[in-house]
């Protein structure tokens, strides 16, 4: 597909610990499409959030490797091609904002001196125009009195405040890609709201894609055009929002919407999944879902499932559809 | 053109720094290769540090004005600490600028030998040319030398005076150079992690264990004793607390998620490094250095009483080493420079005590 930016495909990254190899990451293949917003979706410890490191090489080795993938952003291979080139690309071309905007800021620094950092080192900008460059990012992000407030220091701002302020720098080189990683699980609901209206706009205004990381299917429903449902380390289920939300097929996308309170329906209790993630260093040796399923079938303890094409748009990887 | 390359090395001052560092070395390789003198050799040794002081020390003070602001109040809050810092101010206002207005320390003159402080008095017997014998004779102090001269009629203010200059030469060069060091390795062993890690933390258990005495007689015994090679000596060995402390605050610094993002905004190792894991420990450094100070001050004046130290300096150890045999005729010998090795020492702690509290978040006074 042309309008792709970027393309994931059988991304492997494990963590070699002491009690053996986690397979955080196990065969994972998605794609970004230019202007659209794709949310990786998933329980605490299913490689979300690996798998987001991945794609700048962000893992950190040791533990952590990559094993084996293609992550294709136009001409480049961002596994395979020289630290150099890869330095340019993060921030300016693909930036990403954490999850704990507390601790993301450097505290020695002033605010403004943090923005200008990345602008003067990927655009090559004088000290003057930088500042000028992030007094505009900070107005375009909502923080009143900009002009004052860039010499504040981070603990001089609220956590709203500083996850604003990430995002004017994850911003300031008007990068093609965001990877945003659980970027409002840290912020109050009045907040959360704020800011993921600002990464509407962004997107509409920009046609900027967005990887969006979280674990919140309500933020999921308010932003995401497709979705990507992961689970130990593979993915489940990939589909449009109104695919994954409307039509789900495999049984943990359904667990997961029935997680959901809901107000038409009037239930009263909420139906969780029961079991945990089992352990990635020692899996199950069939489908890694298999022990929590409902639906279990004897093949599911015997082979790993293949993803099943349901729409162009829409595959799941389930032996129930094979 | 100056943007990429200061943009390369992490901002202008550095590049402005790198270039002062350049020229220095130029002017050494002309003093080397062109046999005219233009700095002593000693003074390229005194110019790094001050070069580096100035850079790293002065200026982020000053560009910081409102952080500098914050810690001089709470530092102020120390009354010690404040007493402390003037006493250094004093201490570092009289080895620059007393050496012009008292005597040479080196003159020697046998009628003056072993007078007292002014407002003293001694018996003291002396030989009397008209009699033959020895006749004891009240000897005053007198105002031409105010603390008193020696057993070779040395002026003792004069002497104090090199001394100050020689004792805070060591302590103040020597911790800078095992600071910087201690910060460099501390800082690149966390980050760089894997076998650099433990490759550089057992070469510091090496360094830690090994004598530093021993290291300082064989220098001595090679080079011959010079202050340069003392405060070498108590530079290149005295680092390896700093790099422990140093590392152990960056493997806590490196997990947090600035340095994360700013690798994923396309930061450089050597830029994380430099812009961002050092200044968040440099306070800590500050403090380690302050407190260790007085340490490399004792060092100096022991090496130079047990016979050690440079013998064309006069510093506090050699006086106390003169003065501690004549103790039961001349006091003042080994007093005076006790007193000024106790009360500097004091001051530097008190200092140190002060700037730890204003640095450390969690004592709120």
């Amino acid at each position: 597909m042309s309008d792709t930016v970027l393309a994931v495909k059988h991304l492997k990254t494990h963590f070699f610990t002491r009690h053996g190899v986690v397979k955080a990451v196990d065969d994972v293949s998605f794609d970004v499409r230019r202007g659209e917003t794709l949310c990786l979706v998933g329980e605490s410890g299913c490689g979300k959030t690996t798998a987001a490191l991945s794609v700048l090489r962000l893992v950190d080795s040791p533990p952590g490797k990559i094993l084996g993938g293609d992550i294709a952003y136009h001409n480049d291979n961002l596994l395979g091609c020289p630290d150099e080139r890869l330095r340019q690309i993060r921030g300016k071309r693909i930036a990403m904002i954490f999850q704990d905007p507390q601790s993301s800021l450097n505290p020695v620094f002033t605010v403004g001196d943090q923005i200008a950092e990345q602008i003067k080192l990927h655009l090559r900008l004088k000290r003057k125009e930088a500042m000028d460059r992030v007094l505009q990012l900070m107005e375009r992000i909502g923080i009143p009195k900009a002009r004052e407030r860039m010499k504040d220091y981070p603990h001089q701002f609220s956590g709203g405040m500083k996850q604003r302020v990430m995002i004017a720098i994850a911003l300031s080189c008007d990068p093609e890609i965001l990877i945003a990683d659980e970027p409002v699980t840290a912020l109050d609901t009045t907040i959360k709201s704020q800011i993921l209206d600002i990464f509407q706009g962004l997107k509409q205004q920009k046609s900027m894609s967005i990887l969006f990381i979280t674990h919140d299917l309500g933020t999921v429903a308010g932003i995401a055009d497709r979705i990507v449902v992961m689970y130990g380390g593979r993915v489940a289920e990939v589909g449009t929002a109104s695919d994954i939300f409307h039509q789900p097929k495999h049984p943990y996308t359904h667990g997961l919407i029935n997680c959901l309170p809901k107000v038409a329906t009037g239930r009263i209790r909420l139906a969780p999944i029961p079991g945990t993630i089992p352990s990635l260093i020692d899996p199950p040796k069939g489908c890694i879902f298999s022990p929590r399923c409902q639906q279990r079938m004897p093949v599911c303890d015997e082979h790993i499932p293949k993803e099943v094409t349901i729409t162009s748009d829409h595959r799941v990887a389930c032996h129930l559809f094979a | 053109m100056i943007n990429r390359f200061s943009n390369k090395v992490g901002g202008l001052r550095n590049l402005i720094f790198i270039a002062t560092l350049l020229a220095l070395v130029l002017t050494l390789l002309l003093d080397i290769y062109a046999l005219d003198r233009i700095l002593a050799p000693l003074a390229y040794f005194y110019l790094f540090f001050a070069l580096f002081f100035m850079f790293y020390g002065l200026y982020p003070l000053y560009a910081n004005r409102r952080l500098t602001k914050y810690y001089w109040d709470r530092t102020k809050r120390h009354r010690l600490s404040i007493l402390g810092l003037i006493f250094i101010i004093f201490l570092i206002a009289i080895a620059l600028i007393g050496p012009f207005l008292t005597q040479d320390p080196t003159r020697v003159n046998f009628q003056e030998k072993n007078l007292p402080p002014s407002g003293f008095s001694i018996q003291q017997s002396v030989y009397d040319l008209k009699t033959g014998g020895f006749v004891t004779r009240e000897t005053p102090g007198t105002l031409q030398h105010p603390l008193g001269t020696d057993d070779k009629g040395r002026d003792m203010l004069a002497m104090l005076v090199s001394g100050a200059r020689v004792s805070l030469q060591v302590g103040l060069l020597a911790t800078l150079m095992a600071v910087l060091i201690g910060t460099i390795l501390g800082v690149a062993s966390a980050y760089l992690g894997g076998w650099v890690d433990n490759a550089l933390m057992r070469f510091t258990d090496v360094m830690m264990t090994f004598p530093f005495f021993l290291l300082l007689v064989f220098i001595v015994f090679i080079f011959g004793p010079s202050l340069a090679f003392i405060i070498l000596a108590i530079g290149l060995t005295g680092w390896t607390g700093t790099a422990r402390l140093v590392r152990s605050e960056t493997l806590s610094l490196r997990a947090r998620e600035f340095v994360m993002a700013s690798k994923s905004l396309g930061a450089s190792g050597t830029r994380i490094i430099f812009r961002h894991l050092i200044p968040n420990v440099i306070s800590s450094v500050i403090v380690i250095a302050t407190l260790s100070i007085p340490g490399v001050i004792l060092a100096e004046a022991a090496l130079s009483f047990i016979g050690l130290g440079d013998p064309t300096v006069t510093s506090w150890g050699v006086i106390l080493n003169a003065g501690q045999r004549s103790l039961d005729t001349a006091w003042w010998v080994a007093v005076e420079p006790g007193i000024m090795l106790f009360l500097t020492v004091l001051a530097f702690n008190f200092l140190g005590d002060g700037i730890r509290d204003a640095f450390d978040p969690r004592s709120q006074l």
